[in-house]
C-alpha cells in the first residue's frame, strides 16, 4: 500500500473541494456565457460592445493574474464599496471575501467568455428556419427559445462545451496558489513536508484524469441525447 | 538614451508604485516570460513532429505510449507537473551534490522542462489531427507517383498539415503564454512574478496586476496578429482566387 | 517490335471487397501506341480494373506486367500484398495516372505540382525539370498559370494540369480515371482535346471514360465491362458501331 504518512483524509477533502468549485464555476460559466452569447449577437450597440471587450479582455489576460486581481483586489475593492455606504447612508455591512467564493466568481468569470463564444457559434449553426416555423406556428420569443433554439443549439455546442469543461477543470488548479485547500495545495504540502512529491503528485494527477474520462464519458451520452435525429444522416 | 531615461522619469515623478525600479523589474519579467515561452515552445514542437507521425503507427507499441504521454499531459494541470518536476528533482536524494545541481538549481530549468512536456503534447495532437485530414486524393496521387511513404511524408503530407494546423497552433502559443504565468508559483521572476512582487511590496493589487494584464494583453495580441498574417501568407492556395 | 517490352500487361485479375467479387479474372495488354477505352455502367468494376494496374488496389489474383517485369506478390495476414514495395515503387513511376478528381496538391502552385515527382522521384536536376514542365504547361494550355494554387483555378484547368503533371514523368503508360466526369459540361472539351492529341502523338493510353465519342474516335481498342466481366471487347467500329450484347447495346442507347 502507499503509504500516505495521514495525508489521505485531507487529500480526499481537497478532491472534494475541487469538484465543487468546479461544478459551481461551470454553472456560473453557462449563466453567464448564455448572457453574453446573446449580448454578442443582439441588436444593442452598448451590449454588443460589453460582450466583445469582456470575451476579448479574459481570453487575453492569464487566469492566474485575473485570479490574483480578483482575490487580492477583490477585498480592496469591496472595502471601497462598503465605506461608502457607511459614510453616506450609514450602512454598516462588512463582506469578507472568502477564497472559495473568490475562486468560483474568478473562474465562472473567464469561462463565461469562453462558453460565450462557444454558444454564440452554436447559435449561429440552428437553421434559420426552423426559428421561422416556430414563428410561424405562433410561437412568442422564449417559446422559441426553450423549445427550438436551446435543445437544437445544445447539440451543436456540446463540443465546445466539453473542450471547455475539461479546460477549466484543470485551472480550478490555480486556486491553490491563492490559498485554497483543494487537493493541489494538499499534495504541494505533502511534497514539501514528506519530501515524497511523486506520491502525492502521482495521486491528485491520477484523480484529474479520472474526472476527467468519467466527464467525458458523460459528455458522450449528452452528445448522443441531443443528436437525436440527426444519427442517420450524419 | 539619457533623455529618455530623464523624460520616463518626470513622467514617473508623481506616483510612487511605477518607479523606474518597479519597471525594471516587469522588464526582466517579460525577458525571462518570453524565453521561457519561447524555448519551451520551439523543443516542443521539434519534440511533437515526431511523435505525430508515431502517434498514427499501426505499430500499437509505437502509438500507445504516445496516446498515453498526451493523455497524461493533456489530461492533468499544468501545475501539477510543475511541481512534480520541479519538487521531484529537488528531493532527489543526494542531487545537490553532483554537476547537474549548477543546472537545476534554479526553477528555470524544471519550468521549462514542465512546460516543453506540456506544449509538445498538446502540439502533437493538433499536428496529428492536421495529417489525419490530409485529403484522400492527394495521397493517392503521391502514391501513384512512385512516391515511398517517407517522401510522400516529407514533400506532400507534413508541409501540408503544417499549414492546416496553423491556426490551432497559434492558440496553443497563447495558451501557453498565459499558462506561463504560472512559474512565478516556483519563485521564477516572470512577468506575474514582478507583479505579485510589486503587489507584495505597495499592497497596490489593482496597480500590479492592471498593469501586468495590459502587457499579457498585448504579447496576446501580437501573437494573434502574427498568426493571421502567417495564415494570410501560408493559407492562400486554399482560397478560391476571387474573380 | 518483337524486342521491346509490352508496356503493361495484367492477367487474370481477380478483386474482392469482403464477399463482393468485383473483378473477375480481367485481363489486358497495352502495346506501344494503345489507346484502350474502359466503358461500363457505374459499379462495372472498370475504375477498380485500372487502379489495380497500379497497385493502388491489390488484386487478390493476377499478375501485372510493367515492361516486362512482373510484380512479386506475397501471401500476409492481411491478404495479398506486393513482396517488394520498392519493386512497385519502381514501377508506378513508369505508369502515370489521372484522377477523375484531379488530386493536384493543393500547397504546391502547379508549376511546383509538376515538377515534383520528377525531381524526387526520377531524380532529375531542378533546372532540367522546370524547363521540361513549362513546355508542357504550355502544351495544355496552361503557360500563363505556373504559379496558381490549384484552388485558384478552374476543374477544367486543374485536370489539364494534371495531364501536365503525369506527362512529366515521361510515362511508358498513361492511366485515365474518368478524367473527365467531375467537370462542368463546357470544361470537358478542353481536356479531351488534350487527350486526344496525346493518343495522336502516339502515347500509350488506357482511359476509363463515360465519353463514348472519345471512345469511338480515338481508341484502339474499346473493352465493355459488365459485373466485373468483359462483356465485348474489339477495335471501336466492332464493339460500338456493331454491338452482339444486349446489354451493350441497351448501355449505348440515347438515354432519354
Amino acid at each position: 500500500m502507499i503509504d500516505l504518512h495521514g495525508y489521505g483524509p485531507r487529500l480526499a477533502e481537497g478532491a472534494l473541494i475541487t469538484i465543487e468549485l468546479a461544478v459551481l464555476s461551470l454553472i456560473l460559466a453557462i449563466v453567464l456565457g448564455l448572457l453574453t452569447a446573446s449580448a454578442k449577437m443582439s441588436r444593442n450597440w452598448l451590449a454588443h460592445r460589453i460582450g466583445t471587450v469582456y470575451t476579448t479582455v479574459i481570453r487575453g489576460v492569464p487566469d492566474l493574474v485575473l485570479m490574483m486581481l480578483m482575490f487580492f483586489g477583490g477585498q480592496i475593492g469591496i472595502n471601497m464599496v462598503t465605506d461608502q455606504l457607511y459614510e453616506r447612508f450609514g450602512w454598516d455591512i462588512f463582506i469578507n471575501v472568502n477564497e472559495f467564493v473568490a475562486g468560483v466568481v474568478t473562474i465562472g468569470l473567464i469561462f463565461g467568455a469562453y462558453m460565450g463564444e462557444t454558444f454564440r457559434g452554436a447559435f449561429l449553426a440552428v437553421d434559420s428556419g426552423q426559428i421561422e416555423a416556430g414563428r410561424a406556428y405562433g410561437m412568442n420569443h422564449w417559446l422559441v427559445f426553450r423549445r427550438i433554439r436551446f435543445p437544437q443549439m445544445m447539440r451543436h455546442a456540446i463540443p465546445g462545451l466539453s473542450n471547455n469543461w475539461m479546460v477549466l477543470l484543470k485551472t480550478t488548479a490555480l486556486v491553490s496558489v491563492i490559498g485554497l485547500t483543494d487537493m493541489v495545495r494538499v499534495a504541494a504540502e505533502a511534497s514539501k513536508a514528506t519530501r515524497e512529491p511523486f506520491t502525492f503528485m502521482i495521486i491528485v494527477a491520477a484523480v484529474y484524469l479520472l474526472i476527467a474520462t468519467v466527464s467525458e464519458w458523460g459528455f458522450a451520452r449528452l452528445q448522443k441525447r441531443y443528436d437525436v435525429g440527426y444519427r442517420e444522416a450524419d | 538614451m539619457e533623455a529618455l531615461m530623464n523624460w520616463l522619469e518626470t513622467q514617473l515623478a508623481d506616483n510612487s508604485i511605477f518607479t523606474l525600479q518597479t519597471l525594471g523589474f516587469y522588464g526582466e519579467g517579460l525577458v525571462t516570460t518570453v524565453q521561457l515561452v519561447f524555448l519551451s515552445l520551439i523543443i516542443g514542437l521539434v519534440m511533437a513532429v515526431p511523435l505525430a507521425i508515431g502517434r498514427g503507427s499501426k505499430h500499437r507499441w509505437i502509438s500507445l505510449p504516445i496516446f498515453l504521454y498526451c493523455y497524461v499531459f493533456r489530461g492533468t494541470p499544468l501545475l501539477v507537473q510543475l511541481y512534480l518536476i520541479y519538487y521531484g528533482v529537488v528531493f532527489v536524494e543526494g542531487i545537490q551534490e553532483t554537476w547537474l545541481w549548477v543546472i537545476l538549481e534554479k526553477p528555470f530549468v524544471p519550468a521549462l522542462i514542465a512546460f516543453t512536456l506540456n506544449t509538445a503534447a498538446y502540439t502533437t495532437e493538433i499536428f496529428r489531427g492536421a495529417i489525419k485530414s490530409t485529403a484522400r486524393g492527394e495521397i493517392e496521387a503521391a502514391r501513384a507517383y512512385g512516391m515511398s511513404r517517407g517522401l510522400m511524408l516529407r514533400r506532400i503530407v507534413l508541409p501540408s498539415a503544417f499549414r492546416r494546423a496553423l491556426p490551432a497552433y497559434g492558440n496553443e502559443v497563447i495558451f501557453m503564454l498565459h499558462a506561463s504565468a504560472i512559474a512565478s508559483v516556483v519563485t521564477i521572476m516572470d512577468l506575474t512574478g514582478a507583479a505579485r512582487f510589486v503587489y507584495a511590496r505597495y499592497y497596490a493589487p489593482f496597480e500590479a496586476f492592471l498593469f501586468v494584464a495590459a502587457i499579457y494583453l498585448c504579447l496576446t495580441f501580437a501573437i494573434l496578429y502574427l498568426f493571421r498574417y502567417l495564415e494570410r501568407r501560408l493559407l492562400a492556395h486554399l482560397k478560391p482566387a476571387s474573380g | 517490335m518483337a524486342d521491346t517490352p509490352i508496356p503493361l500487361e495484367v492477367r487474370n485479375i481477380t478483386k474482392r471487397f469482403g464477399d463482393a467479387e468485383v473483378l473477375k479474372g480481367l485481363s489486358l495488354k497495352a502495346h506501344k501506341g494503345d489507346v484502350i477505352t474502359l466503358i461500363g455502367a457505374s459499379g462495372s468494376g472498370k475504375s477498380t480494373f485500372l487502379r489495380c494496374m497500379n497497385l493502388l488496389e491489390q488484386p487478390d489474383e493476377g499478375d501485372v506486367i510493367v515492361h516486362g517485369e512482373e510484380i512479386r506478390f506475397k501471401q500476409t495476414k492481411h491478404g495479398r500484398e506486393p513482396a517488394d514495395w520498392k519493386q512497385v515503387v519502381r514501377m508506378r513511376a513508369k505508369l502515370s495516372m489521372v484522377f477523375q478528381s484531379f488530386n493536384l496538391w493543393a500547397h504546391m502552385t502547379l508549376l511546383e505540382n509538376v515538377i515534383e515527382a520528377p525531381i524526387h522521384v526520377l531524380g532529375k536536376p531542378r533546372k532540367e525539370a522546370i524547363g521540361h514542365a513549362r513546355q508542357l504547361l504550355e502544351r495544355v494550355g496552361l503557360g500563363e498559370h505556373a504559379d496558381y494554387y490549384p484552388a485558384q483555378m478552374s476543374g477544367g484547368q486543374q485536370q489539364r494540369g494534371a495531364i501536365a503533371r503525369a506527362l512529366a514523368m515521361d510515362p511508358e503508360v498513361m492511366l485515365f480515371d474518368e478524367p473527365t466526369s467531375a467537370l462542368d459540361p463546357e470544361l470537358v472539351g478542353d481536356v479531351l482535346k488534350v487527350m486526344r492529341d496525346l493518343a495522336e502523338e502516339g502515347r500509350t493510353m488506357i482511359v476509363v471514360t463515360h465519353e463514348m465519342s472519345f471512345a469511338r474516335d480515338v481508341s484502339s481498342q474499346v473493352i465493355y465491362l459488365h459485373q466485373g466481366r468483359v462483356e465485348e471487347a474489339g477495335p471501336p467500329d466492332e464493339v460500338l458501331g456493331n454491338p452482339s450484347s444486349e446489354r451493350l447495346k441497351q448501355f449505348l442507347a440515347p438515354k432519354h
